[in-house]
């Protein structure tokens, strides 16, 4: 026991031998935080868009102004029409990325719509960036089709009325938080100890270590247990932080998703040591468990990008990724409120994992000690 | 520089300071090395051998004092200094990647020697390797030979100065003594040998002995004189009766 | 040139470890493929369950239409009430979609339901795509009939899409794809190296030769830039071969931009090398700039929202080299734009590299006569 404590506080002091680390552990995250929570969001806003009215009739107005009312756009004058006309400066204005979009009201319009005739308009859209191209089609849609219900008085013709459950304001922050913590956990978890056991590696200290009377679990705990606490501790803090600053919600046993944490946590450490043991020097063990564990985490967990839309073969592998079940289990438990019932397939495989990583990760240290002797 | 006249000294080393914060690593020493002479630079770790050393070489600023090497002062005349000044750092700093060649080849390369040069380098380090070593990486080699080829490294611009930091670390007694015939064997062509080492029994190898401990010089001059005057029996004795007088002071 | 025995020996020292040739070349192509797949931001195949409460044709109808449609995924159909909360805190489904008969409109022929969706706003992205979905869905509905009942929508509008006419979301992605996992590299073993030289005293050694800081300084960022160009290449040629996505401009100048970023960012990286102490420092500081660089680029949400939204944090999307990259990459590939569109950007990118490189060099400076 005595020697297990050894080798930890000796795994503590380098941790904070500088108090500059733990700031940029703790801070970082925060920074990132505040920017999910204030720039990032899913909804559209202020996107530039150009009119080009060939009519100039009260109706064609009115479009315009239902467009302008809109947070969504913004109506920007097209310059060099003048000179080169409409088109072609509409042309320049899209290509150069002033303008996301350009309104076309022909002539006749008012005309048509008088006559009780099918108006037709037309909208140049940018497709370069085709989720908000995408986006931008939806709001025209909905746009003109209010606009068009206006005028035969059905405003509400055909309402769809919409409610948003558990983050009433679509805060995107709601979204993030769980992603932001697991990516922390797994940040300190699997990088630091791949490139601590690949430092000593390195540095040939490892050779004490193989060779001291501690059981390669005891070494393997002892040398990972306090980037466990120190994962735990930021991860604690932000999603705290969150919920105190941005009014993230909290719910369920605090306990329960430590404990799932934890579990977390130890995949992460698990496939920490079996990278360093893989890896020839520190340089390559921190690209590795970059590559490895961070970039798949971030990709096909479920943090940013949605799992329904992907393939078949990548959406089974995202079930191998202990994230993809910890995101789940947090989104679902502590943000919504579920019951843990619920989320006991997503418990089970998120232990499982962990106890394959772990087994395999002393098997193979286990294995490299037996190779040295 | 060959043509310098003898009066003046290798490296001459006046009230040289370094602090880290309030922590005096050296303080206030002042030595000189004569050409020609080997200089062992003994002392416990911690003493401030290595942050003198890293001094005098132009690789930490002093925070006071003044060093001058071949007679030029070591600030403002760096360059000049470095193409008569050869180093052989505490872990042998090869690449452990490359092989014997290729870091013959970099380590010549940099030093400003031209390709036949490098080439003649490199033959001439064979003949004194056993066949087909050059081209095994150096991490493949035992740390004798390792110690060798640094050596060699730290002298292909054939420098007047060298300074060897810790060199026989780790390295078996035999090769060790066939280390100490090579440095004999520079002090023969005339160079100037500046070596540190915590190992006490190598002191009596050298010249003279310069003893540091918390930064300041506690024992200096040639180990056998020092012996007799001082009626010890090693250099150890010498060493330790030095740093507790020191330490009463 | 004393400088290339220096950039021979890093790179030698790169070649020769096997590991580290994967981990630069390989395994970041696979991660361009993978990722190409997975950043189709495209939302489909969204779980919804739908619940039909009212007895009208229309609802039955509209049910069939979302079977129908890739965009969903039924998972559920219900008759009866259900407790939408408990349903969505379960998250096997996004969203419901609920038919109810509405009170009597007695304008119609039909009756028409009232339809609510009730959406999972923690998804809040999935959650609104989905309900702009069920929008369209019931919009194309509703024209038909009125078309057929000889009642036109009285206006429409016809919708052009350029430069990305299928609004393939690789097109839009593919190329950034590359530029960032570019930076993630560069970022990463840059920041990496001089650490480690640092703690491997050869740095002494180099200081110790005829090297000027200046050469040493080139001769070590050389190699990453040598790899960060092949990369990009290999990248590009990946993302374009096996993704079909056109390349419609001047190669010339993306090659351009890519150096001008490579120097940024491979100096920004050299920076945080010297200031931090020890490789878990220069890992999160790596990290968490690369985050910063990707929220703040215009890659993942429109520059034009975060202006809006957060104009302080948005004045640093200005200084950001990364969003100028995705820009010029983004114009060059579909918009086939020359210089006269993104002189600007390049210009900001050149200067951005400029004193990213001065302001690293001038640490590296410092750094080294300590």
């Amino acid at each position: 026991m005595r020697r297990l404590r050894a080798v930890m506080a000796k795994e503590f002091f380098h941790l904070l031998r500088d108090p500059r680390s733990l700031s940029v552990v703790f801070i970082m995250p925060l920074v990132q935080i505040f920017i999910f929570g204030y720039a990032i969001s899913f909804d559209l806003e202020n996107i530039p868009m150009a009119v080009i009215d060939l009519d100039h009739s009260e109706p064609s107005a009115r479009l315009i102004r239902d467009f302008e009312r809109s947070t969504v756009f913004a109506l920007k004058p097209l310059s060099g029409a003048r000179r080169e006309g409409n088109f072609e400066a509409a042309d320049r204005a899209l290509r150069a990325g002033r303008v996301k979009q350009v309104l076309v009201i022909p002539a006749g319009f008012a005309g048509q719509i008088r006559q009780g005739r099918t108006a037709e308009v037309g909208l140049i859209i940018d497709g370069s960036d085709s989720n908000v191209a995408n986006r931008i089609y939806q709001y025209d849609q909905m746009i003109i089709q209010r606009f068009a219900a206006g005028l035969k008085g059905l405003e509400d013709f055909f309402q769809v009325k919409t409610k948003v459950y558990f983050n009433p304001e679509s805060r995107s922050v709601f979204f993030f938080v769980p992603g932001l913590v697991a990516v922390i956990l797994l940040m300190i978890s699997a990088m630091l100890t791949a490139s601590s056991i690949a430092r000593e590696r390195e540095l040939g200290s490892v050779e004490l270590l193989f060779i001291s009377p501690l059981r390669s679990g005891e070494i393997i705990l002892g040398k990972t247990l306090p980037y466990v606490l120190v994962a735990l501790a930021t991860g604690s803090f932000i999603l705290f932080f969150s919920h105190f600053w941005f009014g993230v919600p909290l719910r369920g046993s605090l306990l329960v998703l430590l404990l799932f944490a934890l579990l977390f946590v130890l995949t992460g450490l698990s496939f920490g040591v079996l990278i360093s043991t893989l890896a020839p020097s520190q340089r390559v063990a921190m690209l590795g468990s970059v590559l490895a564990t961070l970039l798949p985490s971030i990709m096909l967990s479920g943090f940013i990008f949605p799992l329904d839309s992907l393939s078949a073969p990548l959406r089974a592998l995202s079930e191998i990724i202990p994230a993809t079940h910890f995101l789940r289990i947090i989104r679902g438990v502590a943000i919504k409120g579920a019951d843990l019932r619920h989320f006991l397939k997503e418990g089970a495989s998120l232990a499982g994992l962990s106890l394959i990583a772990l087994s395999l990760a002393v098997l193979r240290f286990t294995r490299l000690r037996r190779a040295r002797r | 520089m060959k043509g310098r006249p003898e009066t003046v000294r290798a490296v001459e080393v006046s009230d040289l300071t370094k602090l880290f914060g309030d922590f005096r690593a050296v303080d206030h020493i002042s030595f000189a090395v004569e050409r020609g002479e080997i200089l062992g630079f003994l002392g416990p770790n911690g003493a401030g051998k290595t942050i003198t050393i890293k001094m005098i070489l132009g690789l930490l600023k002093p925070s006071g004092g003044r060093i001058s090497i071949l007679g030029l002062d070591a600030r403002k005349s760096r360059e000049d200094i470095k193409k008569e000044t050869g180093y052989m750092s505490q872990q042998f700093s090869l690449y452990p990647l490359l092989t014997v060649r290729e870091n013959v080849e970099f380590f010549g390369g940099i030093s400003g020697l031209g390709r036949a040069e490098i080439r003649g380098r490199q033959e001439a380090l064979a003949g004194q390797l056993p066949d087909g070593l050059l081209r095994l990486p150096v991490r493949n080699l035992p740390p004798g030979l390792r110690q060798k080829v640094a050596l060699f490294v730290s002298l292909l611009a054939d420098p007047e100065l060298v300074f060897l930091d810790e060199p026989t670390s780790g390295v078996d007694p035999e090769a060790r003594r066939a280390f100490w015939h090579t440095i004999y064997g520079l002090r023969e062509r005339g160079k100037t040998i500046l070596v540190t080492t915590h190992n006490l029994d190598e002191a009596e190898y050298a010249d003279r002995i310069l003893v540091i401990h918390q930064g300041r010089i506690v024992l200096e001059g040639d180990p056998r004189s020092l012996l007799e005057t001082r009626k010890a029996d090693s250099v150890e004795q010498l060493f330790r009766e030095a740093i507790r007088s020191h330490a009463t002071t | 040139m004393r400088l290339l025995y220096l950039v021979k020996k890093e790179i030698l020292e790169i070649v020769r470890q096997r590991e580290l040739l994967v981990l630069l070349f390989l395994a970041p192509l696979i991660q361009i493929i993978i990722l190409g797949y997975v950043i189709t931001t495209d939302i489909k195949n969204v779980p919804v369950e739908v619940v039909n409460l009212s007895n009208s044709r229309a609802a039955s109808e509209i049910t069939a239409r979302l079977r129908a449609s890739p965009l969903f995924r039924v998972v559920k159909l219900s008759e009866k009430p259900e407790k939408a909360e408990d349903v969505l805190r379960r998250g096997e489904v996004r969203a419901l979609i609920e038919f109810r008969d509405s009170p009597g409109r007695g304008r119609w022929a039909w009756t028409l339901p009232e339809v609510y969706i009730l959406m999972d706003g923690i998804d809040a992205n999935s959650s609104q795509i989905a309900a702009g979905y069920v929008n369209g869905i019931i919009k194309d509905y509703l024209q038909e009939k009125l078309r057929r009942a000889g009642l036109p929508m009285p206006v429409e509008a016809k919708t052009l899409i350029r430069y990305n006419p299928r609004l393939r979301s690789i097109n839009t992605m593919g190329p950034g794809i590359v530029a960032l996992l570019l930076t993630i590299l560069s970022v990463f073993t840059t920041a990496f190296s001089f650490v480690r030289e640092r703690e491997q005293h050869t740095m002494d050694t180099l200081l110790m030769s005829r090297l000027r800081p200046m050469e040493i300084f080139v001769g070590k960022a050389m190699p990453a830039v040598l790899i960060g160009l092949l990369d990009m290449v290999l990248g590009i040629g990946v993302v374009i071969l096996w993704f079909h996505i056109p390349l419609r401009g001047s190669v010339l100048y993306l090659f351009l931009a890519s150096l001008l970023y490579l120097a940024a960012i491979l100096s920004y990286a050299l920076i945080i090398s010297t200031v931090v102490v020890n490789q878990s420092q220069a890992m999160f500081f790596s990290w968490f700039s690369l985050v910063l660089f990707l929220l703040l680029s215009g890659f993942l949400t429109p520059l034009e929202s975060i202006w809006a939204r957060a104009p302080a944090l948005a004045v640093l999307t200005e200084i950001n080299p990364l969003r100028y990259l995705i820009k010029i990459i983004r114009e060059i590939f579909l918009k086939g734009n020359g210089p006269a569109f993104f002189w600007r950007d390049l210009l900001a990118l050149g200067g951005i590299a400029v004193v990213l490189t001065s302001l690293s060099l001038l640490n590296f400076r410092r750094f080294i006569s300590k």
